[in-house]
Parts: structure tokens; C-alpha cells; sequence
């Protein structure tokens, strides 16, 4: 019986041994993908596995629902993998609480790259990401909808006001008698749907969530509660906005879109394959955001850097990957929508004249704050203008309440 | 010895699995960040916040919904099983499929089927003249979490069924033999001879589906994340966000603990009315 025992804890120690072994000495780096750039991470991990022999790249795809959460817990896990596509915003949060690698040494020809992007990804003066892909915003309008309604698509709405009045005139009884709505906005899904649906509303109106010192809470400030009245009553006054928008995300609103039940959304210019492919027929206009009446333009600056966890087990691998990844053709290939470098957006598909307009916004475009609490200062304000969608308490209420709990989180450790 | 010998394997897998996380959170919930003793100063710190109360009264409004209906529709499914027609194996097996499907797989179906503009069910209900305007099922404040204990029930009604069918094989014939000697029509059989022989069933059957139901997260967490506007947080997804959207790890163990304790009164006070009358003679 006892020699049985033994043998048995014998062979077990044997097999971890074993295991411990082969996943050291074969050179294996893991890299976290999300889904909709699965196919070109598959094809520049095998490039770069042809160019270093002994090297194999393990691609795991995540995706969108979930992700901020998941890659913090990966990162506190202590082994977490060797390279992560992370959001601008997350880079410097993560930075802050001693999650990610510096990439300084991993950057060449700064002067290449958007500056707005690598400031993004910058904090006490060292670099903790490698921007690939930025894109702001734009209108998405469906310009057989508009002549339908009587609109002339080639002048899309440029205020507020006039964005109101275009997207009253387009909900009405559709042509297939189904009913169709002027504009969609979010009101469920992830949380970044609709903060950078909103935030450069407030940013156009002259306001912001919180003050630029970080210090206190401005999300109830006039142009604040203003902007995001606008965005609200699309739904709740002037009913322009499907009813399901409690529950949709920006997938869910493009599908409104393909599908005709909607005639304008916004999202970014990684929505145009999609909408292209599952709608051939659909005539795509692309106009800028509109701005409040006398307001100037601003978008969102969005986008997808490369970050290196702290406890990577093969870091300077997994930097060499982000070097590789990081070159003019192969950021020119892989990113979605927009390269960082100025230099991959002379590639030939770029030129496209749909992307016009994206490419207009690009100038205007700001980064989001920097604060290591930002994930759960978005969640509240999140949580309050849900409040108002549902009809809870009006604007002003639901901005004061989110600030008294955003200042207790600004104030803490 | 050998006796120690043979426990200490599963008791090592226990202390590792189940009472070194328990621990843990226990000693969570009563330090701070720092790691330093703060005593009871995370409990009201939960028991102050915002969305506490919230949350809790969700969580009783969730789970009772869910378990009536649960257990009604298992039991008249479980009786309607148990009678002689054809095509009653397959329909046996058909029932048992929403308690099969993968829980993350039926909650994605079932939230593209009840939206508000695409989903199939607004289509049948506005096509077929049933309502005149497509129904809010999942932005509906008030119909939230109507939809999410119907979703529930439909997932786990089939093993209500399932335990009841059982519990009717072992009813013997003569119990309804008896009982149609007196007179007795369907309705009473169930009411008199059913109903008092599967009473062990269903009482072992709502105390799991209470636990179940105060540990569901599946459902709410993939459809509506807890929202719209906090409509449908319960407990369980209200101690994730604490611990792994805002990091806060000492008052997420800490709204664990009280709500180990409110289960715990719970399932205690259901045993001791009604599995003490059972042992009555």
C-alpha cells in the first residue's frame, strides 16, 4: 500500500518536473488579441515566427465584453501573459499601480508618431505603451434615409440644434413599414460605449468630468449637465433613439443601422468593413461631429497601444514582438482604423474617401484623463446617466450625486 | 491510523478549496488595505453604501420570483410527465433541455431575443396583433426583472420536474387505486395522493433552488450587467464589481460575509419549519 503512495507521488513530482521544464525552454510568448484583428495577428505571428527561428508566438483572443476587468486581474494575478492590446486609457492607470513595463527603449522614430498618442501613453516622463491604432469618432448617416426624409445628404446637420431637428424628421413610419429612428445613442453594454459617446459633448460644451488639476469632480457643472441632457433627451424628450437603447452598445447600434431601423449613429471608422459587408446596398455618408452652437469641434482620442505586463516571464521577447509589430507596414496593416505613425498613413488604404472626415476629426481629438481610479470614476458616471436614461431623476440630480461620489474617490489614497 | 491516512488526501483538497478562501475572506473583511486590524469598520462601510440596500432587496425580489414559479410549473410539468401519452419519452427529453444549454449560451439567446427592435419575440408579439408597440423587456424598468425570473424559471424548472417525476415513481399504485375507489377526479389525486408523497421532494428541491438563486450570476451578469441603472443588481454581481471592477477587496469580503450569514439564517429557519415536521410521527 505504502509503496503504491510512493510510487504514485513519484511519478506526480516527475510529471510537474517535466511540465516546469518544456515551458522554459521552449520559447513561447503569449500574446492577448481581441477578436476583430484575430486573422492579421495570425498572420504577423507567423512573420515574426519565420524571422526568429525557436520563437513561437501563442495568440489568445479576447473580447470586448469584459476585457478592462479581465486584464486587471491578469496583470494583479502575477502571471499574467507576455503581451496585451490595451486601450490608451487603461495604459497610464496601469502604469500608475506598477502593472505594465516601461517601453521607452522599444520605441523608434519618436518623432514618427502621432504626438497626442504617445503623450497618451506617457507618465513621469517614461513611455508604458506602444500606440498602434488611433481613431476618433465620426456621424455615421445613411444618406438614402435622409433623401427619403427630405434631407439633403450632401449637408449633413453641423449644430446641436440642427442635429435635433434632422433626426426628428427621419423617425417616422419607414418605407418597409417599419418604424425608423433619426439618431441612436448607447445606454447599455460597456461602459466606454457611452463615455466616448458623451464626453466630447462635454468637451465641445466647454466642460469636463473632472478638473484638469484631477483634483475635483466638474461632471456637474453647467456645460457638463448641458452635454449630457443633449445626449439623454434623444431618447427621453425627443424620442429619436430606439427604445431598446437601455440595452444597446455600439455593436448593437450599428446593427440598427445596417438593418435601416436607424438613420445616424456614432462610432468610428472601424465600423465601415462591417457595415459595408453586411449591407452592400446601404448609400454611407460620414460627417463630422456635430458641435453645439458656437462650440468648437472635439472627439474622443480612441485607440489600442501595446503594453508589456511587469511580471511577463519573457519580457524582452515580448518587446522584440512589439518592435516587429511596431514598424510602418505592420502597424500600417494591423490597426483597424488609423496607424499612430504618420508615415503608415500613406499606405494605399488609407486613401479611401469615406474615411475623409475621420481623418478631419483627428486634430481635434483629446486624450481622456489620467487618474488610477479613472475605470471606477467612468463606472459612476456611467451608472448616473443610466439613472437619467431610465427616467430616475433628471440631469442636474443625477450629476450632483455622481460627483459627491466621484470627489471621494478623486480624494482617496 | 491508516484510517487518518486514507481522510487526509480529501481533507487537504477541503482545507485548500473551501476553508482557506472562507478564512480569508473572513480575515478580508476585518483588515484594511494596509493589513492592519480596522474591526468591524469595512461592515459599515458596506452597510453605508450606496447601492447596499439596493442590491439586497433585488436579491429578494430575484430569488422569490424565481423559486414560485420554478417550483409551480416544475411540479405541474413533473405531474403531466408522469401520465401515460405518446410521445411522452421525447418529451421528456425535450424538457430537459434549458436546464442542459450552458448558462452563458441561453442568457446571450435570450437577450437577442428580447430586444427591443431586432429580437424574434417583439415580432411575434407586434405581428401577430398582440401588442400594438414592441415591449421594453430588458430596458423596461419595471419589467427587468420580470424578464430575468422568467429567463431564471425557464432554466431551472426542468430539474424541478425532473426531482417531482422521480419522487411519482415511488408513489405506489395502490395509494391511487384507493383513492379512485372513493371518488376522487384528477385534481384530487394530485391534491391528496401527489402532492402530501412528493412533499420531501419539493421541500429538498426549493431549499437548493434558494441557494442556487442567491448565488445567480450568470444570467443577470450576461444580460443586463446589473443594470439598466441598477435595476437588477443582486448580491453576487454587487461583491464582483466591488472586488474586481473597483479593486475595494476588503469590503467585497466583507459584503460576502453578511451575506454568508443572511443565507446561512435562511436556509436554517426553512429547515426548521419544515424538515422538523417531517420527522414528526
Amino acid at each position: 500500500m505504502m509503496r503504491v503512495a510512493r510510487l504514485g507521488a513519484a511519478g506526480a513530482l516527475a510529471a510537474a518536473a517535466l511540465a516546469c521544464a518544456s515551458a522554459e525552454s521552449g520559447r513561447e510568448i503569449v500574446w492577448w488579441t481581441p477578436s476583430w484583428g484575430q486573422s492579421r495577428a495570425e498572420v504577423l505571428a507567423d512573420k515574426f515566427e519565420a524571422a526568429h527561428p525557436g520563437v513561437t508566438v501563442k495568440l489568445e483572443v479576447t473580447v470586448a465584453d469584459g476585457l478592462p476587468t479581465r486584464i486587471q486581474t491578469a496583470l494583479r494575478s502575477g502571471a499574467p501573459p507576455d503581451l496585451i492590446e490595451a486601450q490608451h486609457g487603461w495604459v497610464v492607470p496601469y502604469a500608475q499601480a506598477n502593472l505594465v513595463q516601461p517601453l521607452d527603449d522599444v520605441l523608434e522614430d519618436r518623432a514618427d508618431y502621432l504626438p497626442a498618442a504617445l503623450e497618451y501613453d506617457t507618465w513621469n516622463d517614461r513611455l508604458w505603451g506602444v500606440p498602434f491604432r488611433i481613431e476618433t469618432h465620426a456621424l455615421f448617416y445613411n444618406r438614402g434615409m435622409f433623401r427619403e426624409a427630405g434631407l439633403d445628404p450632401d449637408k449633413p446637420p453641423q449644430t446641436w440644434p440642427a442635429l435635433v431637428d434632422a433626426a426628428k424628421a427621419l423617425t417616422r413610419a419607414g418605407s418597409a413599414g417599419r418604424r425608423q429612428y433619426g439618431y441612436a445613442i448607447t445606454g447599455g453594454g460597456e461602459v466606454g460605449n457611452t463615455l466616448f459617446r458623451t464626453l466630447p459633448l462635454i468637451w465641445m460644451n466647454g466642460g469636463d468630468i473632472i478638473s484638469a488639476d484631477l483634483r475635483r469632480a466638474t461632471v456637474n457643472a453647467r456645460p457638463a449637465v448641458e452635454a449630457v441632457t443633449f445626449y439623454t433627451d434623444m431618447l427621453t424628450r425627443h424620442r429619436v433613439s430606439p427604445p431598446s437603447t437601455l440595452q444597446d452598445d455600439g455593436l448593437a447600434i450599428r446593427r440598427l443601422f445596417v438593418a435601416e431601423s436607424v438613420a445616424m449613429y456614432q462610432s468610428g471608422p472601424f465600423d465601415i468593413a462591417p457595415i459595408r459587408s453586411e449591407n452592400p446596398k446601404l448609400d454611407l455618408g460620414v460627417m463630422m461631429l456635430p458641435t453645439p452652437t458656437g462650440g468648437a469641434p472635439a472627439a474622443a482620442l480612441g485607440g489600442w497601444s501595446f503594453i508589456v505586463p511587469k511580471d511577463a516571464r519573457q519580457p524582452d521577447l515580448a518587446k522584440t514582438l512589439v518592435r516587429f509589430l511596431a514598424e510602418s507596414e505592420n502597424m500600417g496593416y494591423f490597426t483597424d482604423t488609423f496607424p499612430a505613425r504618420t508615415s503608415a498613413m500613406t499606405l494605399p488604404r488609407f486613401a479611401d474617401p469615406i474615411l475623409e472626415n475621420f481623418k478631419r476629426m483627428l486634430p481635434h481629438a483629446r486624450r481622456l484623463p489620467a487618474h488610477k481610479n479613472w475605470l471606477q470614476i467612468v463606472q459612476i458616471y456611467f451608472d448616473h446617466v443610466q439613472r437619467v436614461l431610465v427616467g430616475d431623476v433628471p440631469a442636474q440630480r443625477a450629476m450632483d450625486e455622481a460627483a459627491v461620489e466621484i470627489d471621494r474617490l478623486l480624494a482617496g489614497p | 491510523m491508516t484510517g487518518v491516512l486514507f481522510v487526509l488526501p480529501a481533507l487537504a483538497v477541503l482545507a485548500l478549496l473551501i476553508v482557506y478562501p472562507v478564512v480569508n475572506t473572513g480575515v478580508l473583511s476585518v483588515t484594511n488595505e494596509q493589513g492592519a486590524f480596522v474591526a468591524l469598520a469595512n461592515y459599515e462601510a458596506v452597510a453605508e453604501g450606496r447601492l447596499t440596500a439596493t442590491a439586497v432587496l433585488n436579491t429578494i425580489y430575484f430569488v422569490g420570483g424565481s423559486i414560485v414559479f420554478q417550483v409551480v410549473l416544475g411540479t405541474l410539468v413533473g405531474i403531466l410527465l408522469n401520465q401515460q401519452f405518446r410521445g411522452r419519452a421525447f418529451l421528456r427529453s425535450v424538457t430537459l433541455i434549458p436546464w442542459v444549454v450552458p448558462g452563458i449560451v441561453a442568457a446571450t439567446i435570450w437577450a437577442w431575443m428580447l430586444h427591443s427592435e431586432v429580437g424574434i419575440v417583439n415580432h411575434l408579439l407586434t405581428s401577430g396583433g398582440l401588442v400594438n408597440r414592441s415591449v421594453g423587456w430588458l430596458t423596461d424598468p419595471d419589467i427587468v426583472m420580470p424578464a430575468l425570473i422568467a429567463i431564471n424559471v425557464w432554466k431551472l424548472f426542468p430539474f424541478v420536474a425532473i426531482m417531482v417525476l422521480a419522487g411519482l415513481q415511488t408513489v405506489p399504485n395502490e395509494l391511487y387505486e384507493s383513492a379512485r375507489v372513493d371518488g376522487a377526479s384528477f385534481r384530487d389525486e394530485i391534491r391528496h395522493v401527489m402532492l402530501p408523497q412528493i412533499r420531501p421532494v419539493l421541500i429538498s428541491v426549493t431549499l437548493l433552488l434558494t441557494i442556487w438563486g442567491l448565488n445567480a450570476i450568470t444570467i443577470i451578469y450576461t444580460i443586463t450587467r446589473g443594470g439598466p441603472a441598477n435595476r437588477t443588481l443582486v448580491m453576487p454581481i454587487y461583491i464582483y464589481r466591488q472586488a474586481f471592477e473597483a479593486f475595494a477587496f476588503h469590503q467585497a469580503a466583507a459584503l460576502s460575509a453578511v451575506f454568508f450569514l443572511f443565507s446561512l439564517v435562511l436556509v436554517v429557519l426553512y429547515l426548521r419549519v419544515f424538515a422538523v415536521q417531517e420527522g414528526r410521527p
